[in-house]
C-alpha cells in the first residue's frame, strides 16, 4: 500500500433515483426486486466514481442500508423498530428495540460485500456496525443488563466478520461512534465486546470512533483490538491531536481530515495543512487519511468535491514526503 | 397531586404522517423557505402537542420545546458572546448537539423564550410552564474559551438568565422551570452551583422548580434543600437510588417524581406508577407531587411518548383513588 492511503468511513448520498424508489418501495408502489437493481446500479456507480477520484481503498457506499444500526437489526434476531427518534438536527433514525435474545440469522453484509468487490481490483472494506454501538442505539426492552446485551451483539458480529473474512475482505471496518457514551462505566466492555468481535481474524481492522468526548477514553482506546482507529480530527479543528502527543498514538489512525456535516468543499491545499498536522503527532507510517465521518447527508456534488480535495491534498503531502 | 412533564416533546409523528418540522428545516437549509415559514410550521406543531399533552390528562404541560435544536444552542444563539462549534453527544444518549463556545462576555440581549411561553399560553387547554436550560448545565455542556474559571462562566450566566427568568415573570408565568442535569457530571462543583442559583432567582416573582434527571442526587442530598427553590425534580428511572437518598433527610420541598422511563420504549403499567407514587407519598405529602416522566420524552417515538403520558395519567388517577 502507497504512504497516506485513502479512504473513506463507509457511507455515500444516494442518487435520488435510489430515494425515489427507496420511497415507492416503503408506499408498496415498487417492488423490493426492481429497488435492489437500482441499488446495484448505484454501488457500481459509486465504484467507479471512487476509482476516478483516486480513493485507494473502497467502501460499497451503502445504497442498501437506511440507517447503520437499524440494518442490522433488521436482518438479525430479537429486535423490532421501534419508530423514528431524533440523532442530531432534523436528522431522525429508526431506532430498534431488543424485544428477545439476539443474534444472527444469516449473513447481513457478505452478498453487497461480494457484489461490490467484484467490481473493481482495489481492496473494498468490509463494513460492520460494533456492538456496543447497536446495543446503545436500540432501546433495550429485554436483557436486564446492558453487559449481557452488548456481548451476545458481539458474538454475532464476530461470526459476520469470520464470514466477510472467508468472501475475500482483507480491511473489515467495526464502526462504533457509541463507544464513548459512558466512558467510565463502560469502556472495559465496550473493549471485552471488540475483543470477542476480532477474534481470531487476519484481516486488517479498523474502528471509526467519531465525535464526543474522545480524550475521555485516551489512551485506553490504545488497548482496543484493531489495527487502526479512525477519527474525526476536522470537526474539531484538530484539537485532538493535542491528547495524542502523550502517551504517543501506538495504533494506525484513520485520520479525520474532511467536515462530513458542512457543505462547503475544502481545499486540496487545506486538506494538505491537515495532514501535516497529524503528521507533526503521529508518524507518516501510521497515518489513513480520510473524512470524519460518512458521507451520506452531503450531496452528490459535495461528496464527489470533498473527495477529490482529499485525495489531491494527500497528493500534496505524499509528494513533500518524496514519495 | 399534579401530573406533568419535563420538557421536549417529539417533534414529528409517527410515519406515515408527514414530518412538517423536519421538511421545514430541510427547506430553510437549502434557502427554499424564510425562517417565518419555519416558525409557522413550528406555530402547529405546538399547539398540536399542547393539545395531545391535554387529551392525556396531563395537568401541567410545557410547549414541547419544538423550536430548540437542543437545549443548549437555542439559549447559546440568543445570548451575547457565544459562537456554534462541533458536533458533540449529549450526555450517555444518542443525540448530538452543537456545543456552544464562549468567546467573549455572555450576557443577555433580551428574551428569548417569552414569546414562545405567550404563544404556548394562547393555544393550550392546560397551564403551562416555561422551561429554561439553568447556568450551570449551559457552562458544563459548552467549551469556555473566555472566562478565567468555570465558576467565573457559570456565575456570569446565571446573570444572563435572571433576566430571561424575570421576564417570563412578568408575562405571567406563575412555575417557571430551570433544568441543571449537568450539575450531576461535576458533583464536586456544588458550592458554584449554589451560588449561581441565589443569582439566577435573585427577585423572580414565581414558583421556582429545578430539575435534574439522568441520574441520582447521592452526594448533593440535603445539600439541594438550601437552595431558594420550592420544587425538586428528580429522575427517579436513571436514578433509582434516589429513593433511597431521600431517605436520609426530611424532603423539605415540593417533589417533581420523575417515575416513568422517558428513554426507553418498554411501556410501564399504571399500577407500577401508582405504586411509585404511593411510595412517594411516604416521603412527602401527596399533595406537594408533581408526577412525571423520567426526563423530557423526545427519546422516544411519538406514539410510545403519548402512550406513556396516558399510562402515567391512569396511574395517578388510580394512586389518588387510593390515597382518597
Amino acid at each position: 500500500m502507497t504512504l497516506l492511503p485513502t479512504t473513506t468511513v463507509g457511507s455515500f448520498p444516494k442518487p435520488p433515483y435510489l430515494l425515489e424508489a427507496r420511497r415507492k418501495v416503503a408506499r408498496k408502489q415498487m417492488e423490493p426486486g426492481e429497488l435492489q437493481e437500482l441499488e446495484r446500479r448505484a454501488t457500481e456507480e459509486w465504484i467507479r466514481r471512487q476509482e476516478e477520484i483516486g480513493l485507494d481503498i473502497l467502501v460499497d457506499g451503502e445504497m442498501y442500508r437506511g440507517d447503520m444500526v437499524a440494518f442490522f437489526a433488521d436482518q438479525m434476531e430479537g429486535f423490532e423498530i421501534a419508530g423514528l427518534v431524533r440523532s442530531y438536527g432534523n436528522r431522525y433514525y429508526p431506532k430498534p428495540a431488543v424485544v428477545g435474545p439476539v443474534g444472527r440469522k444469516k449473513p447481513v453484509t457478505v452478498e453487497w460485500f461480494t457484489f461490490a468487490q467484484r467490481l473493481t481490483s482495489r481492496p473494498v472494506k468490509g463494513m460492520l456496525t460494533g456492538p456496543y454501538t447497536i446495543a446503545e442505539w436500540s432501546f433495550n426492552e429485554y436483557y436486564p443488563t446492558r453487559r449481557e446485551l452488548v456481548l451476545e451483539l458481539a458474538r454475532a458480529v464476530h461470526e459476520e466478520a469470520v464470514d466477510l473474512e472467508r468472501a475475500g475482505a482483507r480491511y473489515i471496518q467495526i464502526d462504533e461512534p457509541a463507544i464513548h457514551t459512558r466512558p467510565d462505566e463502560d469502556f472495559e466492555l465496550a473493549r471485552e465486546a471488540m475483543e470477542i468481535v476480532t477474534r481470531g481474524l487476519s484481516a486488517y481492522t479498523i474502528t471509526h470512533v467519531c465525535y464526543g468526548d474522545v480524550p475521555r477514553i485516551y489512551p485506553a482506546m490504545l488497548s482496543l483490538p484493531v489495527n487502526q482507529i479512525d477519527l474525526a480530527l476536522k470537526n474539531d479543528d484538530f484539537a485532538l491531536l493535542e491528547v495524542f502527543r502523550t502517551p504517543r498514538f501506538t495504533k494506525d489512525i484513520g485520520a479525520g481530515v474532511i467536515d462530513a456535516h458542512s457543505h462547503r468543499v475544502e481545499t486540496p491545499e487545506e486538506v494538505a495543512d491537515g495532514i501535516r498536522r497529524t503528521l507533526a503527532v503521529i508518524p507518516a507510517a501510521q497515518v489513513y487519511v480520510s473524512p470524519d465521518c460518512g458521507l451520506k447527508t452531503r450531496t452528490l456534488e459535495e461528496t464527489v468535491g470533498k473527495l477529490t480535495a482529499m485525495v489531491e491534498g494527500t497528493r500534496i503531502v505524499r509528494r513533500e514526503l518524496g514519495s | 397531586m399534579i401530573t406533568t412533564v419535563v420538557g421536549n416533546y417529539p417533534k414529528i409523528p409517527d410515519p406515515p404522517a408527514p414530518g412538517r418540522w423536519r421538511t421545514g428545516v430541510e427547506k430553510v437549509q437549502r434557502g427554499e423557505w424564510t425562517r417565518a415559514e419555519l416558525r409557522r410550521v413550528e406555530d402547529e406543531v405546538t399547539a398540536e402537542i399542547l393539545a395531545e399533552q391535554a387529551e392525556a390528562g396531563i395537568d401541567l404541560v410545557t410547549d414541547g420545546q419544538i423550536r430548540w435544536e437542543d437545549g443548549q444552542t437555542y439559549f447559546a444563539r440568543a445570548l451575547e458572546g457565544f459562537a456554534i462549534g462541533g458536533l458533540q453527544r449529549y450526555f450517555d444518549t444518542n443525540v448530538y448537539y452543537r456545543q456552544p463556545v464562549v468567546r467573549g462576555e455572555v450576557a443577555w440581549r433580551g428574551p428569548i423564550t417569552v414569546e414562545d411561553y405567550r404563544f404556548a399560553v394562547a393555544h393550550s387547554p392546560r397551564p403551562v410552564k416555561p422551561v429554561v436550560t439553568g447556568p450551570f448545565t449551559l457552562a458544563v455542556l459548552s467549551r469556555n474559551e473566555y472566562y478565567r474559571t468555570f465558576d467565573d462562566l457559570v456565575v456570569a450566566l446565571a446573570a444572563a438568565l435572571n433576566q430571561e427568568l424575570r421576564a417570563l415573570a412578568a408575562a405571567g408565568a406563575a412555575l417557571i422551570q430551570v433544568d441543571e442535569p449537568g450539575l450531576l457530571l461535576r458533583r464536586d462543583q456544588f458550592p458554584v452551583f449554589r451560588r449561581a442559583m441565589d443569582v439566577l432567582w435573585n427577585g423572580v416573582a414565581a414558583r421556582r422548580a429545578l430539575y435534574t434527571y439522568f441520574g441520582h442526587v447521592d452526594g448533593l442530598y440535603p445539600a439541594l434543600l438550601d437552595l431558594p427553590i420550592d420544587i425538586l425534580g428528580l429522575d427517579f428511572v436513571a436514578g433509582v437510588r434516589n429513593w433511597e437518598v431521600l431517605r436520609r433527610a426530611r424532603f423539605t420541598k415540593e417533589l417533581g417524581l420523575g417515575i416513568l422511563d422517558a428513554r426507553n420504549t418498554r411501556m410501564e403499567s399504571p399500577e407500577e406508577v401508582a405504586a411509585a407514587v404511593r411510595l412517594a407519598a411516604e416521603l412527602v405529602p401527596a399533595d406537594s407531587l408533581y408526577v412525571s416522566p423520567s426526563a423530557g420524552l423526545e427519546f422516544l417515538p411519538r406514539r410510545v411518548a403519548r402512550r406513556k403520558l396516558e399510562v402515567l395519567v391512569a396511574g395517578v388517577r388510580r394512586a389518588k383513588e387510593g390515597v382518597a
